[in-house]
């Protein structure tokens, strides 16, 4: 049973691939950093897969910013819980 | 003359049919059918008149004339030429003929199994109930069969079974003994193989005297038969194998093919006539659901009980649709011709995918609601009129797939969907029997393995909706059903979030789900209505989950799988998906250790109570390796078993599965692609050894410090959810490092994500702020 499109696990692989050479010439920090971002898309391929969008590295790209806005979201609401303590920290003497 | 009883066997010969009939009194009766067969022949005029000339001027000619018949795809009728030779013999042999002199003739009906015409004709399946009238010479008049293949429970036919086996696997030793065992009346014997003569006076008695129906083998099709017909016609003593004195026996050599990515290595077939022969090890699905699931095979498919053990699902269903396409007089296409349609690459990026799978939430979560669409893709097909020729018709009213730009003529009943509907009906009767059954109902077993028999018959239907080569497929159809499944399984997502669930993972037909506060059975209820009612499909709770861990990918931790998973039911059971104890290449004692652990694990009732097991699930481990060092451990426990990929000259680098095949190789053994390598690890280069060599494994010279390795990782694979590292666990239960559950320096480098841990971090950081804040105030 032979398919025409590479499935989504295929493509994310085929462009994670592609900045392979990116990424060779990136620090190791900053490597570690970019496989992070690719991992959380990776955790969307089910809905790129249905998106079928043609061009599947938006798609990616968008699944990634995703993660990280829900990291935004986490820590801005752990902000708010933390801010009346940093008020009375900071509060003049 | 009446006969009846159950049909034991059916295959052409000279005169037609030979039907094999096991009778009520006891007695067995070959019964002759005259069984003129016909085929057809379509074509430009011309060609079918020089046919026509041919075929009338040869010796015998087939009866001739002009006909009508319903071309699947075409959506009208055909003009066709209907040649009838006398019988399916003579049928086959006409039809070589043809194809090689007028190979440009499209042909129908040319290539199909007697046993699926008489099926189509008189409803009859192997061990089916039947009268039968025939003369005194045994000449079949009528046939009528009492009985339908879908119905639940049935007669059970009284098959005189004998197994036979030798007293040890002949592919690693020679053996010395066969192992007989009779199941009416209940018998044992044990025959020395050594001397020929008296084996073989004394089986030929016993088949005489006993007269099985089925002789179940092990090692049948590629050592014991062979071996017997070659002693019985040195010492010319004849065994009568086969009831049919004249036929002998009916050989296929073995094959290796590739199918769903993995390689099969089917192994030589020996069938008998009058009398069945099945191989243990050389039936496809034996090792799946056993004897019982093979004969609902052949009652379903109808196809010979022979053919159905040593054939994939996937024959099983062509068999079907051919079946149903010969009572309806649809043409049955001998090479397909129909290729795939026109498709946009727009077409192609939105249809061409297969179902959803999710990437679940990783970690470990307590009170989790399995949800399972009942067979999925079959309910897709009949319920959505799924068939190839109702694809992309062009008919009036015809409807869109949703999801794709296919359409599908909804006013008529499919090829497809007409196939398996009273299939999935009965699946779905059987699986609710078998729900209402209590756990000690004999019939328990049987039901489960009829119930597996299907599911892989409806499971392969929709994926030769999608093959090129089988006769009623088409890739439209396929595409369709999935798109149907997506459509389900989003909508029933959906319908999950807005009654306030959170949905952990979704698997193309599974869908895991939680909410706070539901934790009975019941309380999903709601939830099943609401999405049986949202896509018309039908879905069922598989259970509650005290706790459920998704796992990361092996290569990467950072990215969850979605068939790596494993928990506990409510009632204590466990479901475990993707890890090595699941795995045919896991060493037996490695996937003990797990099992131990899980089996420890699953009493947990939520995935707090589990954390806090930790200590003591790390001391089961310890035991476990403390066997390992010691060398208690069988060499048996160890032995890896790993799938030879390719054949031994095309390795670079060969694997330890090729190491081994070549040692086996060297003592005469040759394995085909496809077959699996017993082995152990050992020290040194070439660092594996092949298990069925035949001189003693020396316990010095395995390699366990790998073993170690492999124990310490199929323990994480379950240990890793309750948050410990892979190297810490390895430090704590090899090196016996100890954690102590507060952030005071641990012995290992990175402290582990333990909850109570994270727990006990948190209360220690509030105590600093509070105190910071008392001396701020003060």
């Amino acid at each position: 049973m032979g398919r025409t499109i590479p499935s989504a696990t295929i493509q994310f692989l085929q462009e994670e691939e592609s900045f392979a050479r990116f990424r060779r010439a990136l620090r190791r920090e900053d490597q570690l950093a970019l496989d992070h971002l690719f991992s959380n898309a990776h955790h969307h391929l089910a809905a790129a897969a249905y998106a079928a969008h043609a061009l599947p590295f938006e798609v990616l790209l968008l699944a990634m910013l995703l993660e990280e806005h829900k990291l935004v979201l986490r820590m801005s609401s752990a902000m708010e819980k933390v801010q009346p303590l940093l008020d009375v920290l900071d509060a003049p003497e | 003359m009446n006969h009846a009883g159950w049909l034991l066997d059916l295959y052409e010969d000279e005169a037609g049919l030979v039907l094999w009939l096991m009778q009520e009194d006891g007695t067995r009766a070959r019964l002759a059918q005259p069984f003129p067969v016909t085929l057809y022949a379509a074509g430009p005029g011309p060609r079918l008149r020089a046919l026509w000339r041919w075929l009338r001027a040869r010796p015998q000619p087939p009866r001739l004339e002009r006909a009508e018949r319903h071309e699947l795809f075409a959506g009208r009728p055909l003009a066709v030429m209907a040649i009838t030779a006398p019988g399916p013999l003579q049928a086959r042999r006409l039809f070589a003929e043809l194809a090689q002199s007028f190979p440009d003739l499209t042909y129908y009906d040319a290539d199909l199994s007697p046993n699926l015409r008489h099926a189509a004709r008189y409803g009859t399946f192997p061990l089916a109930r039947v009268e039968i009238e025939a003369s005194k010479q045994g000449v079949i008049g009528a046939v009528e069969t009492r009985e339908s293949p879908w119905a639940l429970e049935h007669d059970p036919a009284p098959l005189r079974v004998m197994r036979l086996e030798p007293d040890c696997n002949p592919a690693r030793a020679a053996p010395r003994a066969l192992r007989i065992h009779l199941n009416q009346p209940a018998l044992d014997w044990e025959l020395p193989l050594e001397p020929a003569r008296a084996l073989l006076v004394n089986l030929a008695a016993m088949l005489r005297r006993y007269d099985p129906d089925l002789l179940l083998t092990a090692w049948g099709d590629t050592w014991l038969i062979p071996l017997l017909v070659e002693l019985s016609r040195g010492a010319n003593i004849p065994l009568g194998l086969s009831r049919d004195a004249g036929r002998g026996i009916g050989r296929k050599k073995e094959r290796s093919y590739l199918t769903y990515g993995q390689v099969v290595h089917i192994g030589p077939q020996m069938r008998l006539f009058g009398r069945l022969h099945v191989d243990i090890y050389n039936a496809m699905m034996y090792h799946d659901y056993g004897m019982e699931g093979i004969l609902e095979s052949a009652r379903v498919t109808a196809l010979p009980i022979q053919t159905v053990a040593r054939s994939s699902p996937g024959s099983g269903i062509s068999a079907m649709q051919v079946t149903v396409a010969l009572r309806r007089e649809i043409l049955v296409p001998w090479r397909k011709q129909a290729a795939e349609g026109r498709k946009s690459a727009r077409d192609l990026i939105e249809g061409d995918m297969g179902g959803l799978v999710y990437a679940p939430i990783l970690g470990l979560h307590s009170d989790v609601a399995e949800l399972d669409f009942t067979s999925l893709y079959p309910a897709c097909i009949t319920t959505g009129h799924l068939s190839p020729e109702l694809m992309n018709s062009g008919a009036p009213g015809a409807e869109r797939v949703p999801g794709t730009s296919l359409t599908v003529d909804r006013s008529r009943e499919g090829l497809v969907p007409a196939t398996i509907e009273p299939l999935l009906q009965k699946r779905i009767a059987l699986k609710a029997r078998i729900a209402q059954m209590p756990a000690w109902d004999p019939r328990r077993a049987q039901f489960k393995a009829q119930a597996a028999a299907q599911k892989w018959l409806l499971v392969t239907c929709f994926g030769y909706l999608g093959y090129k080569n089988a006769r009623f497929g088409r890739i439209e159809a396929h595409m369709a059903t999935t798109a149907c499944g997506r459509e389900a399984l989003m909508r029933a997502k959906e319908t999950a979030e807005d009654l306030g669930f959170r949905v952990l993972g979704l698997y193309v037909d599974a869908v895991w789900v939680t909410r706070a506060g539901c934790r009975a059975p019941g309380d999903f209820q709601t939830l099943v209505e609401a999405i049986t009612a949202a896509t018309g499909l039908p879905i069922t709770l598989d259970g509650v989950y005290n706790w459920l861990a998704f796992l990361p990918s092996r290569a990467h931790p950072a990215r969850t799988v979605a068939n790596r998973y494993f928990g506990a039911f409510q009632d204590g059971s466990l479901k475990v998906r993707g890890v090595e104890m699941r795995r045919a290449d896991t060493p037996a004692f490695i996937a003990k250790t797990q099992k131990v652990l899980l089996e420890a694990m699953a009493p947990a009732g939520s995935a707090e109570a589990l954390a806090r097991q930790l200590p003591e699930l790390v001391r089961l481990l310890r035991g476990s390796l403390r066997l390992l060092a010691s060398g208690q451990v069988p060499p048996e426990e160890l032995v890896v078993s790993q799938k030879l990929s390719r054949r031994l000259e095309e390795y670079r680098l060969p694997s330890p599965a090729a190491v081994a095949a070549a040692q086996l190789a060297e003592i005469g053994v040759h394995l085909q692609p496809g077959e699996r390598v017993p082995l152990l690890f050992t020290r040194g280069a070439p660092g594996a050894r092949a298990w069925h060599l035949p001189e003693a494994v020396r316990p010095e010279t395995l390699d366990l410090e790998r073993y170690r390795t492999l124990l310490v990782r199929a323990a994480w694979s379950v240990l890793g959810a309750l948050g410990i590292s892979e190297a810490d666990l390895a430090a704590w239960a090899i090196h016996g490092a100890s954690y102590r559950l507060d952030d005071a320096p641990a012995p290992c480098a990175a402290p582990p994500l333990l909850l109570e841990a994270r727990r006990r971090k948190a209360e220690l950081a509030q105590e600093r702020l509070g105190r910071l804040l008392e001396a701020k105030k003060g």
